[in-house]
């Protein structure tokens, strides 16, 4: 990575910008077209230069490029679209792409902990709130896009000191075949003599359990979060409770009792009371 | 000419051979069988459905196409397929054909991480007849069933009409609620296995307690979480006493109202492969999933290939009676209403399966995660403090929901009398 490589970036993503600025929602504009073509491109030179410049041309980089491109695709379509629906559908869609992303560095704990919580849980919320709120119509806070200039300036500037810092990463390391995860083979078979694509599918043998274990991500993620990073995590656990009592204290109105209203019949007796035995 | 091809074709047999004796080549098959196998149990659980209906009823049930009415899934099938397949004028296309097909695929791809049958030994190796046996197998399977409620909730608003949108609604708030508990139990498990990988949580529960009398299966350790756990599948399934999505005297069918020929035999299929995946997924968790306790065959040192078919069929029982009794549940019980069920969940089971965690989590601070005696006790405390509190509350579960506001006239527009008038 050089700094030639970041100015390629700058170029690619303000391409990207000018695209998404044409592309958000405005009535009186009449050229999603040129929108949808910068973005389009924007979205191919930047799959291109990856491929040249940072490589990632080991196995599986195939499936990289594919849910690369619909993640930064369907990101796109969560802003523009007209409907608000239909952008959480979309967000759902990108949750899923970087999930698989995740998969491919093998990071499955990470990839599925995100389906779950993002895809499984908060986008259902959304789709719920939506539903309920707007049935039929769009109201102009969907059609028209708050500030688009600042809003894709904004996103221009975020995305430019990411790519401004992509010169200090360091070159890719990732080997061009998966690692081989250390498996527990049958006597008289050393681990080499299996093709790289049967371990990785999970090859083990009866009773020893622990062995896959030791080498797991979800192990490894666990081991560090519940020492390194424990106060962290309680404290993150500890806001969001803060937060969901708050939501439920600041939602809760108190209703005037009608005056007028008769009493309530005794519970389990629908309309007229029932005499006891 | 006639040495290569017949070279060519030793070679090529050998190759398959191998492809096929690989963990891919067997993962391969076993997801195309499944797959295979999968469509027609569920077809014909559809007419087992129907036939323990009438059976319960007092009736034949379909006993015209074919004997005993065994060619019924066919022809129903083959109606699906050729029915007129209607797309109506005010429905929003796109997500109109997507719904079934996310409900399929989704119903289906959590076949994936099932156990089937332990291990096969072909030669010298061992393989897992699992087609993938990831480390996540558990949460896999947790992040497809949360994903099953796209289907419904789609199908319910692209439909542009009360009644789906209704079903869907429902659907989702059903969905949200009940996960919550489940997870619950699911973490029981997690934390008393020590592991995510669904093939190594079937292997930890073919020992013995009680000097090989009792399998050490789950459902010894933690009864109120496997009922806790069953509730909340016959809940994520859509099944009855939970079917408010489709309840048919009030939203006519709900978010399928909509929906014919094919597009609502995907639904259909759908709803029924979820039900076969959940079976299996409790059968592993809690039934100690292929193993069998006393059955040679069915321990995990068999690796022949008859042993193999017989654990997949032992599995295969396992989920035939998990399905009978959610068709038993189906044909018995009424449909709560919708307060009740959201009071269930959040004032019922939430709570239950709090102190379970809770208790899972001081048995493993003391190491007697994995002793009976304290997780039975302390379920049953559980269970008790429970009924007690039922038995002992002034607000019963069914009943009138009391804690509606009032609605004054203010918000009402001075309008109330009209209305009652």
């Amino acid at each position: 990575m050089t700094s030639e490589a970041a100015y390629i970036l700058y170029v690619v993503f303000a391409l990207g910008a000018v695209g998404l600025y044409f592309l958000l929602p405005n009535p009186g504009r009449k050229s999603a077209g040129v929108g949808a073509a910068l973005g389009v491109a924007a979205v191919g030179a930047l799959l291109v230069f990856l491929s040249q410049k940072i490589g990632g041309r080991g196995e599986g980089s195939g499936f990289f490029y594919l849910f690369a491109g619909i993640a930064v695709l369907a990101a796109g379509r969560v802003v523009t679209h007209r409907r608000p629906v239909f952008s959480a559908l979309y967000f759902v869609v990108s949750v899923i792409a970087v999930a698989a992303l995740m998969v491919l560095q093998e990071a499955e704990f990470l990839a599925i902990a995100l389906i779950i919580i993002y895809a499984g849980a908060i986008l259902v919320t959304y789709l719920f709130v939506m539903m309920l709120a707007q049935q039929s119509g769009s109201p102009v806070y969907d059609v028209r896009a708050r500030e688009p200039f600042a809003a894709v300036v904004a996103g221009f500037i975020l995305m430019a000191a990411v790519a401004g810092r992509a010169g200090d990463l360091p070159e890719a390391k990732r080997p061009a075949t998966i690692p081989v995860m250390q498996t527990h083979t049958p006597d008289g078979l050393a681990p080499d003599d299996l093709a790289p694509g049967e371990s990785a599918l999970g090859e083990s043998t009866l009773g020893d359990p622990v062995e896959f274990e030791m080498e797991s991500h979800t192990l490894s993620i666990a081991r560090v979060l519940m020492t390194k990073y424990v106060v962290v995590l309680e404290l993150s656990g500890v806001l969001l409770l803060v937060s969901m009592v708050g939501a439920i204290a600041m939602s809760r109105k108190v209703v005037p009792v009608d005056p007028n209203r008769p009493a309530p019949t005794p519970l389990g007796e629908v309309g007229k009371s029932v005499e006891p035995f | 000419m006639l040495d290569s091809v017949t070279s060519w074709a030793s070679e090529c047999s050998t190759c398959v051979v191998d492809f096929a004796t690989s963990q891919l080549g067997v993962s391969v098959i076993l997801a195309a069988v499944v797959f295979g196998a999968m469509q027609g149990v569920v077809s014909y659980s559809i007419y087992f459905e129907r036939k323990i209906a009438a059976w319960m009823q007092d009736r034949r049930g379909p006993n015209r196409t074919g004997p005993l009415g065994l060619f019924q899934p066919i022809a129903d099938g083959l109606k699906f397929v050729f029915k007129e397949d209607i797309l109506p004028n005010h429905v929003d296309k796109v997500l109109f054909v997507l719904a079934p097909t996310l409900a399929f695929i989704v119903a289906f791809i959590g076949f994936a991480a099932i156990p089937w049958g332990g291990q096969l030994q072909i030669g010298d190796r061992l393989l897992n007849i699992q087609v993938a046996n990831p480390d996540i197998g558990l949460l896999y399977l947790l992040g497809v069933g949360s994903m099953s409620v796209y289907g419904v909730v789609l199908g319910g608003w692209a439909s542009n009409n009360k009644y789906s949108f209704y079903g869907g609604i429902r659907a989702t708030a059903q969905m949200i609620s009940y996960e919550i508990p489940m997870g619950f139990c699911i973490l029981v498990i997690v934390l008393t296995m020590g592991t995510l990988r669904l093939e190594n949580i079937t292997l930890a529960q073919t020992g013995y307690w009680a000097n090989g009398l009792i399998p050490q299966w789950n459902v010894f350790l933690h009864p109120l979480a496997f009922l806790i756990l069953f509730i909340t599948v016959l809940a994520e399934t859509n099944r009855t006493p939970f079917d408010l999505a489709e309840a048919e005297q009030e939203l006519v069918g709900g978010f399928h109202t909509e929906y014919g020929a094919l597009k609502f035999g995907m639904f259909f299929l759908g709803e029924y492969a979820h039900m076969i995946t959940s079976s299996a997924f409790i059968a592993v968790l809690f039934l100690g999933g292929w193993h069998l306790p006393f059955v040679p065959w069915a321990q995990p040192e068999a690796t022949q290939w008859y042993a193999v078919l017989f654990k997949m069929g032992v599995l295969g029982a396992k989920i035939c009676g998990f399905l009978f009794v959610m068709i038993w549940l189906r044909w018995t019980l009424l449909r709560f209403r919708f307060d009740q069920l959201m009071r269930m969940a959040w004032l019922g089971l939430i709570p239950m399966t709090l102190a379970l965690f809770l208790l899972t989590v001081g048995l493993l601070y003391f190491d007697k995660h994995r002793s009976p005696v304290w997780a039975l006790g302390g379920n049953a405390v559980i269970l008790f403090v429970s009924l007690a509190y039922v038995a002992m509350s002034s607000k019963p579960i069914t009943g009138r929901q009391t804690n509606m506001p009032v609605i004054s006239e203010r918000e009402f527009g001075g309008s109330q009398a009209e209305v009652s008038a």
